[in-house]
């Protein structure tokens, strides 16, 4: 109890204060530009961080970050532009909602539930933080190679018309993720002697390419058809929210747990998350036939987890030191740096710390309600602005953003090489997600793959001795051969898809 | 610009067939039958399958009357077409001069060009160009100590 | 569009004669040096202990300089993209870097041709040796116990990880291996992407035991999930003064350990050099520096530019010799 009275001390500082505040805000604005992430929103802090005490430093992530991850919903409804890739599983959705009226109800989903799946994910992380980190801790490779898996069945899942377009997606950008050194041998793949092209694909500077730029390329050439722009006027966001709660309960719920649980894996955080519990609930759904036409139920799941996954990452990474997402590994970096080893002793000797940071949890969601609120009012004044001035200058952002990535030229030539991919495949109907997803998992995928290759001696039927592994490649193979099935059921329905609409 | 389906094929056939060719010199681990060339030839297997089916569906559209490329109609006017081939020269002007140049100077020629041809009035174009340059150089490499490009203002910044 | 040309031009005339008027400046200015922000490369990515100890060195020098310092990190390939940013960039003192072990490794590997040669080093500011981890409830009580364990095994039959394939902590097992009189196939390595995912499958029971350092593999052990049975290294480390070092426990003299220093690019005129190996060493007796390394449970070791020098030239070598001892070194 002591401990929790000098936490509550520490934060209650007016200086720890204004920093979380400077930060929330900031957070919001980095998560609302497309092509800046909360990943990258964390890495720019380390510097600003590392001349403040470790409550106010990890005050200023929390929030960003909890910011950010709510702030990449606004620009994926009024713009398909996702801020951050934790909202790219549900952009598509709800622009099309934007695009059906409903922009009021989906932007106030996404606030409300992003603050009641922060709110689960702090909860969790309070009451059962070792006992969950501990069923993670018992993951090997062979567990990790089937939840990878499973990831990317998920990709395929969200391209439902047209299967055959997004598997080849999928292969795609697992195909251009084998440029660079091999995960497992240190071999450099397909880098034709460029020391640039040793470090492969860089993801961030990709997704910005992939989303952002061939979505800006399409709209500069149509920058005089204002039009195109979810134009309409935001009114009370918050009135029907309630009614979805009612409704749809059960898939908050469902959305934050699975939140929690990915985010505390090792590896796999708030993006993935979103990805997982939106093909969770679009499977499970009465009216799986709505989505993809602006149907609100998918995006419960998603917003819920992505944000709920926040405190679940934190999880492993305080309990063992273990990131559970690319958000925590730098704040282990930081921690690391304020002399607090994450670990078991932390708990011990510095009880406060770990008190703090649940506190400053709470008031970040706490605060990102009337913030959010603001943001969304906000980003509507941002889109007032006429698309021959908004656009240049988020193509800008764009290229400053990649550059920063890498430091270097590099990212902003991945950038524009991945859009203009990006947009050829658009162009001729293939869906972009899997790719970008291929390119996120691609390297657990392989380095998980042939670990344990070389762990069984070349035996495959090691990837089921243990008993989570078994379960989670039973339940891959499982969906596997339920979509082969319908894929050779539906197949004359994709024979005919190229042939011209008469 | 749309391309039939079975172009998109015959090029992922061909892409695939020149990654596994490449896999060739790719060596084994030691002691073990496979090494960094299993993935790619797994990957590039599954693309040369999606590319034949692509083919195929492709050529059963086009029996069907579907034509081997479809122009969009925007590409058939040509001041859009210009505005795409613009900002792409833009993009590659910023990749090859940012090193030399520096962002500011960049920058400010990125955003006036692109302003002004896309109809913003050349006030409005100029006073934005250089809020925006500037508010941008500050967040992020004065803020944030992002290294962007100083070029020839090295000496001065 | 002529007319926003022929203004930009005018701007840039403008730039250019700016900078050619102060073109001059470093020209006289060797004892002023730094008059602007300086860049220091990181080759790996940020929240790792290499990110970690260039910003404690770059905090401290900014003091020491009154100039910004700005750690930059330019990851990927294994290191190589940040060393040849780091080698390739201006010999004018405002691009630095903090330059590690795989510098004497991937010229061997046939990743890049660069080698320690093409810098100019500053300061050795830090060692870690590897340690050797079991997993908590592992049988292997000594270090003893699992190399006898080893040597009666079936090759291959044991595995153990701590980074890539060809990696620092691979070397150390190879290195070791060979020491006891072993062939470099008798224990199968695990490649893994650093060392926490290999701490990690240690504890899953997913592989035998790992070669990381010890700061990499104490939050595992504080944890209890894991045991270290003997560090690589001539004395034992502060950290953990109860495990002992190969030569107590087995009587098996072999060291290595990965380290990190400063350098700048081939070249560096000798008084701004000068000037930063002194600033360095004054960091590197400082309580702030010392603080910090002792708190992560890095270990600090100082070698002045010379000094640093024959250091790398050795380790290269070293590494030279297991590597092909591996099979894993191309040239």
């Amino acid at each position: 109890m002591d401990a929790l009275l000098t936490a509550s001390r520490l934060i209650l500082d007016p200086y720890v204060l204004w920093v979380i505040t400077a930060s929330a805000a900031f957070g919001m604005f980095v998560g609302a530009m497309p092509g800046l992430t909360a990943t990258m929103a964390t890495a720019l802090l380390v510097p600003v961080t590392f001349f403040m005490d470790p409550v106010p430093a990890l005050g200023a992530i929390v929030t960003a970050t909890a910011m950010a991850i709510f702030a990449g919903d606004i620009p994926a409804a009024l713009l398909r532009i996702p801020g951050t890739p934790a909202s790219a599983a549900y952009t598509d959705e709800s622009y099309a909602m934007s695009k059906k009226g409903q922009l009021d109800l989906n932007l106030g989903v996404n606030l409300v539930f992003s603050v009641l799946g922060g709110f689960v994910g702090v909860a969790i992380l309070i009451v059962c933080a070792p006992a969950l980190a501990e069923v993670a801790i018992n993951f090997s490779s062979f567990e990790y190679f089937w939840l990878a898996l499973l990831g990317l069945t998920c990709a395929v899942f969200m391209t439902s018309d047209v299967p055959l377009k997004g598997i080849t997606s999928l292969l795609f950008g697992l195909a251009i993720n084998c440029i660079g050194i091999d995960p497992a041998a240190g071999y450099p793949r397909f880098t034709f002697g460029s020391v640039e092209l040793l470090q492969g694909i860089s993801f961030i500077p990709a997704m910005i390419g992939m989303f952002a730029l061939s979505e800006l390329l399409r709209g500069m050439v149509h920058a005089d058809a204002q039009g195109a722009v979810i134009a309409q006027k935001i009114g009370n966001i918050f009135s029907g929210v309630f009614g979805v709660f009612k409704r749809y309960w059960f898939n908050f719920l469902r959305g934050s747990a699975i939140g929690v649980l990915i985010g505390a894996l090792p590896g796999a955080g708030a993006d993935i998350a979103a990805w997982i519990s939106f093909a969770v609930s679009k499977r499970f759904s009465k009216e799986p036939e709505k989505f993809g036409t602006g149907h609100i139920e998918g995006i419960v799941d998603a917003t819920s987890a992505n944000n709920s996954a926040l405190g679940g990452a934190w999880i492993p990474a305080l309990v063992f030191g273990i990131p559970g997402d690319s958000i925590t590994a730098i704040v282990i970096g930081v921690l690391y740096m304020k002399g607090m080893n994450p670990g078991p002793t932390v708990f011990l000797q510095n009880p406060q710390f770990i008190y703090a940071v649940f506190i400053i949890f709470i008031l970040a969601n706490i605060l990102m309600l009337p913030l959010g609120w603001i943001a969304i009012k906000g980003g509507k004044q941002l889109l007032r602005v006429p698309r021959n001035v908004l656009l240049p200058v988020i193509l800008m952002f764009c290229l400053v953003g990649s550059y920063a990535m890498t430091n270097s030229i590099y990212g902003v030539i991945m950038m524009v090489v991945m859009g203009l991919i990006g947009w050829l495949m658009e162009e001729h109907g293939f869906p972009i997600a899997p790719a970008i997803l291929g390119l996120v998992l691609g390297e657990m995928l392989e380095q998980n793959f042939m670990t344990s290759m070389i762990k069984a001696d070349g035996a495959f039927i090691m990837f089921f001795e243990r008993p989570i592994a078994a379960t989670l490649g039973v339940m891959t193979l499982l969906i596997w051969g339920t979509m082969l099935w319908r894929g050779i059921r539906g197949r004359p329905a994709t024979l005919g898809e190229a042939a011209p609409a008469p | 610009m749309r391309a039939n389906d079975a172009i998109a094929g015959l090029v992922l056939v061909i892409l695939s067939i020149v990654m596994i060719a490449l896999t060739a010199s790719f060596p084994d681990f030691p002691g073990q039958k496979y090494g960094p060339s299993l993935f790619p030839r797994i990957l590039g297997a599954g693309l040369i399958v999606c590319g034949g089916i692509l083919m195929w569906n492709g050529l059963a559209a086009r029996r069907g009357g579907a034509p081997w490329i479809e122009i969009a109609p925007w590409a058939k006017e040509p001041r859009r077409l210009a505005t795409f081939v613009l900002v792409l020269v833009l993009l590659l002007l910023y990749i090859f001069a940012a090193e030399t140049v520096g962002f500011i100077p960049l920058a400010l020629l990125f955003l006036v060009t692109l302003f002004v041809w896309l109809g913003v009035r050349p006030w409005i174009a100029a006073a934005t160009a250089i809020a925006g340059t500037f508010t941008i150089y500050w967040f992020f490499a004065t803020l944030l100590r992002v290294p962007l490009p100083r070029g020839w203002l090295n000496s001065i910044l | 569009m002529s007319k926003i040309s022929r203004r930009t031009f005018a701007a840039s005339t403008a730039a250019v004669a700016a900078s050619a008027a102060f073109g001059f400046k470093p020209a006289f200015a060797d004892e002023a040096y730094p008059t602007r922000p300086i860049q220091l490369i990181c080759p790996w990515g940020a929240g790792g202990g290499t990110d970690a100890t260039a910003r404690i060195v770059g905090v401290l020098l900014e003091k020491e300089f009154g100039q910004p310092v700005n750690v930059v990190n330019r990851t990927g390939g294994s290191g190589v993209v940040g060393h040849s940013a780091i080698a390739t960039a201006a010999a004018d003192g405002y691009t630095l870097g903090i330059i590690t072990v795989e510098i004497a490794m991937m010229h061997w590997a046939g990743l890049t041709q660069l080698t320690p040669k093409d810098f100019t080093p500053l300061a050795l500011m830090n060692e870690d040796p590897p340690g050797i981890q079991v997993k908590a409830d592992s049988a292997y009580k000594t270090v003893k116990d699992l190399a006898d364990a080893i040597k009666g095994s079936a090759p291959g039959k044991f595995k153990a990880s701590g980074t890539g394939q060809g990696g620092i902590w691979h070397l150390a097992l190879v290195g070791w291996l060979k020491a006891m009189g072993l062939p470099p196939n008798q224990v199968a390595w695990v490649p893994s992407n650093g060392a926490a995912p290999a701490m990690q499958d240690l504890a899953a029971g997913g592989i035998d035991f790992t070669t990381c350092s010890i700061p990499e593999a104490r939050a595992m052990i504080d944890a209890g999930k894991a045991r270290s049975l003997a560090v690589m290294a001539p004395k034992r480390a502060a950290t953990f003064p109860d495990v002992p070092t190969l030569k107590e426990a087995m009587g098996v003299d072999y060291t290595t350990g990965a380290w990190r220093g400063f350098a700048g690019p081939k070249g560096l005129p000798q008084p701004i050099a000068a000037k930063l190996t002194a600033s360095l060493k004054k960091i590197f007796d400082s309580k702030e520096y010392n603080d910090f390394m002792s708190s992560r449970g890095f270990g600090v070791l100082w070698n002045d530019a010379s000094g640093y020098a024959a250091f790398m030239d050795k380790a290269d070598a070293q590494m030279g010799e297991a590597m092909k001892a591996a099979g894993i070194a191309k040239t």
